[in-house]
């Protein structure tokens, strides 16, 4: 079969049961890959209401379609599950080389159901698949884990995804790591694992990805590659990377501060991309990225991968974290420990509030780099009693300590690094994406009008639509001028089958879509569709965007505006001619 | 002077297209494990080596196939004839790099794609460049040619030069 290995490994733990499973035809044309197909398979797999920590709960993994083959940024991989810390459906995906492995041994996902009775990692070596005894590796961290499964191989390369002690704890916003650096980092992914014993997965394959027609393939490939991703819209990554984003969103004013109270920091120049690349080493790439926009970065005794934008942010300037080394280190400690950077340094930026404002103290103040970096390992390893508040998460230490006031999350996931009192599409795209305040559904931060709701409802809408598609192709977030032209020619080429943009375009729709019924069997409805009370009342504290606030009525008025250009009911939930005109009448 | 194949580890970022591009070329399939390049990855270090072959002079390859199917061409390249080769797996053995394996029962090695080499043109970060030799090009292939095993799998070899210069560049 072209582009696709034709197979998914499925993996009953309770059973200790590994079967494959042709890949559904009947789905591709719907779902294409990666996290479409994960969803429909999720779908297939579980009820809406399951307990996400239980045993009867699923996880997804799957490829996409040019995973493997040398369409550049597409080496992504997603997993789908219902997550512990939110409660809706929930999508993470990891870069590195994982799923071009994955796809050489031959399965373009892989399926985990069930939980095993002691701990388990499983290897996979082609064909032959086994679950191996993890315990001389439990409760160590994520890159001794990678190192030992990837020992178990006998032969280097394999690839690996391991999960710390945090997710073995079942911390909600623990995550999996792969090659050290990089992470399915959102939601809960590790506590998924941990919930299951399964403290990882090594992957060797040595098969092959075909396509329809290789000479034309090549030859397209490098033409788009030539003339589309080698231009000025992508090629920050390869320069600068993600740090070049707090030189962006300082100037922009979205760029959180003490706890989402300003949206500029004054002593950005301590951790901006000139800075991370004077300590850089080497840059660094997913399989299959020309791009190159990890920067591999030494201080002293400190290095890392890193630190990537949104850690620089929320491990810095909300913490008033004024300190590259300090980052680098707290970023390390949590890749190694299995914790979500982005939560963890947005939770950590709450407890210091609460300090100050005397209201329970937590013993840490902002800019406390010592107490920081002691605090993240208390919360992996649960063993304090403020290690034990800041493990639940934002939303529920602030129901313990009554403080939803400086609570930011969206759904019980904590905001990422884009302030939306600077840009109200920013807020729209938290309160409406499928997993809670998420920066990978809709990016409007460059929008002409930040604040001009009309223009934004259209952005983020066309926006979450094309991500949908985008990320079941696995296309890097960093191709930002990938469009369903493009994609569609390379399809026909490689499956050797006409693909119309159209067609892609309307998956994306019912991707999206998919995921919001998910929800909506879950409970969650136009309440859920929020911001956190800070956003909406208090006025931003700095720069250019001083003093505004996204108020109630604004907010409601852009939701609505938001619905009825989806075709949605004043509810949020979608009409019945909308299913049915997506092939999701069935739901 | 004919062009070689040189590769700079400090420039490469593990991106493997290299070796997905040398298998689409050769095998028509994308599938690193059968490319005529290969590289080692050491993503905890940020540290990648690819390993390719040095058209070694005297090359142990050449010296130890029994039925002449290696031979040196015209410019200075080591090849095999695929219709010669009996499969002995003796070049396998012989080559301290693990740069040429077999593929489906026939000896295979990276060739310089007749004199264009595919992987160079994909190599956005400049780490294979494809050069007449020069003092720095010249020393910096001598270092990693050093890097021999005598016994292995090529896997084991590639790792065993992989690690060497992981170790030499980073520690």
């Amino acid at each position: 079969m072209n582009l696709y290995a034709g197979k998914v490994l499925v993996v009953d733990l309770t059973k200790r049961e590994i079967t494959t499973e042709p890949l559904r035809q009947e789905w591709i044309r719907d779902y294409w890959g990666s996290w479409g197909m994960a969803l429909r398979y999720y779908w297939e797999a579980v009820a809406p209401q399951v307990d996400p920590l239980s045993a009867d709960n699923a996880i997804v993994i799957m490829t996409g379609p040019f995973s493997g083959t040398l369409v550049p940024l597409t080496s992504r991989l997603s997993l789908v599950s219902k997550s512990p810390h939110t409660g809706t459906i929930f999508t993470s995906n990891v870069g590195g080389a994982f799923g071009p492995e994955l796809k050489y041994a031959g399965y373009d996902g892989l399926i985990i159901k069930g939980a095993s009775d002691a701990p388990v990692y499983l290897k996979i070596v082609d064909d032959q698949v086994t679950l191996e005894d993890a315990t001389p590796i439990m409760g160590k961290g994520i890159f001794a884990t990678e190192k030992f499964m990837e020992k178990g191989v006998g032969e280097a390369g394999a690839k690996t995804l391991a999960i710390g002690p945090a997710g073995e704890k079942l911390i909600t916003y623990s995550m999996i790591g792969s090659e050290s650096y990089r992470q399915f980092g959102r939601g809960g992914t590790g506590a998924l694992f941990g919930s299951k014993n399964l403290k990882g997965v090594v992957c060797k394959g040595s098969g092959a990805v075909t396509v329809a027609d290789m000479p034309k393939f090549i030859e397209r490939v490098t033409h788009h590659k030539t003339e589309n991703l080698f231009t000025e819209d992508n090629l920050w990554a390869n320069t600068d990377g993600t740090a070049v984003l707090v030189d962006v969103t300082n100037e922009l004013g979205i760029h959180p501060t003490r706890n989402y109270s300003g949206g500029i920091n004054e002593h950005k120049n301590i951790v901006n991309s000139d800075v991370i690349k004077a300590a850089k080493i080497a840059d660094r790439a997913c399989a299959g990225c020309p791009l190159a926009c990890g920067k591999f970065t030494k201080i002293g005794d400190a290095e890392i991968e890193g630190p990537e934008y949104e850690t620089l942010c929320l491990g810095g300037s909300n913490c008033e974290i004024n300190d590259l080394e300090a980052i680098i280190k707290f970023n390390r400690v949590c890749d190694d420990l299995g914790i979500d950077t982005m939560s963890c340094g947005s939770i950590i930026g709450m407890a210091m509030e609460l300090t100050e404002s005397g209201r329970h103290d937590f013993g840490i103040r902002f800019g406390d780099g010592e107490e920081y970096l002691k605090l993240v390992e208390e919360i992996a390893s649960l063993s304090t009693e403020r290690g034990r508040d800041l493990a639940m998460g934002a939303k529920k230490l602030a129901e313990k300590y009554h403080a939803a006031d400086v609570s930011m999350e969206v759904k019980g996931l904590e905001m990422p690094a884009y302030e939306p009192r600077g840009n109200y599409g920013m807020g729209l795209a938290y309160a409406t994406s499928e997993r809670g305040a998420c920066h990978l559904r809709a990016f409007p931060i460059f929008n002409e009008t930040p604040f001009g709701i009309d223009a934004l409802v259209e952005e983020v809408v066309e926006s979450q639509n094309f991500n949908g598609i985008k990320w079941s192709m696995c296309f890097c977030d960093f191709w930002g001028s990938i469009n369903t032209d493009i994609t569609a020619e390379l399809l026909t080429i490689g499956l050797g089958e006409e693909v119309t943009a159209a067609e892609l375009d309307k998956s994306g729709e019912r991707i999206w879509t998919l995921s919001k019924m998910f929800n909506l069997y879950n409970g969650f409805g136009l309440a859920d569709d929020s911001l956190p009370e800070k956003i909406l009342k208090n006025p931003l504290k700095n720069g250019p965007n001083a003093g505004k606030t996204f108020d109630s009525k604004d907010f409601t008025e852009a939701l609505s505006r938001y619905y009825k250009k989806r075709d949605w009911d004043e509810q949020g939930e979608p009409r019945a001619a909308k299913l049915a005109e997506l092939g999701l009448d069935h739901i | 002077m004919s062009k070689q194949l040189y590769v700079d580890p400090n420039e490469c970022t593990g991106c493997n297209r290299c070796t997905y591009v040398c298998s689409a070329v050769h095998e028509g399939k994308f599938s690193p494990t059968i490319a005529r390049i290969k590289v080692n990855n050491y993503p905890h270090k940020g540290f990648s080596a690819p390993s390719i072959c040095f058209q070694c002079p005297n090359a142990p390859c050449h010296q130890a196939c029994p039925a002449g199917a290696i031979s040196r061409n015209a410019d200075d390249v080591v090849v095999v004839d695929a219709d010669k080769c009996i499969a002995c797996g003796d070049c396998v053995e012989a080559c301290p790099y693990g740069m040429i394996e077999m593929v489906a029962d026939i000896a295979v090695k990276c060739d310089y794609c007749g004199g264009d080499p595919a992987c160079v043109k994909e190599c956005y970060p400049g780490a294979l460049v494809f050069e007449e030799k020069t003092p720095e090009l010249t020393k910096l292939m001598g270092m990693q040619m050093k890097q021999r095993s005598k016994e292995g799998s090529p896997a084991d070899k590639r790792e065993h030069l992989g690690s060497v210069l992981l170790s030499l560049y980073r520690d």
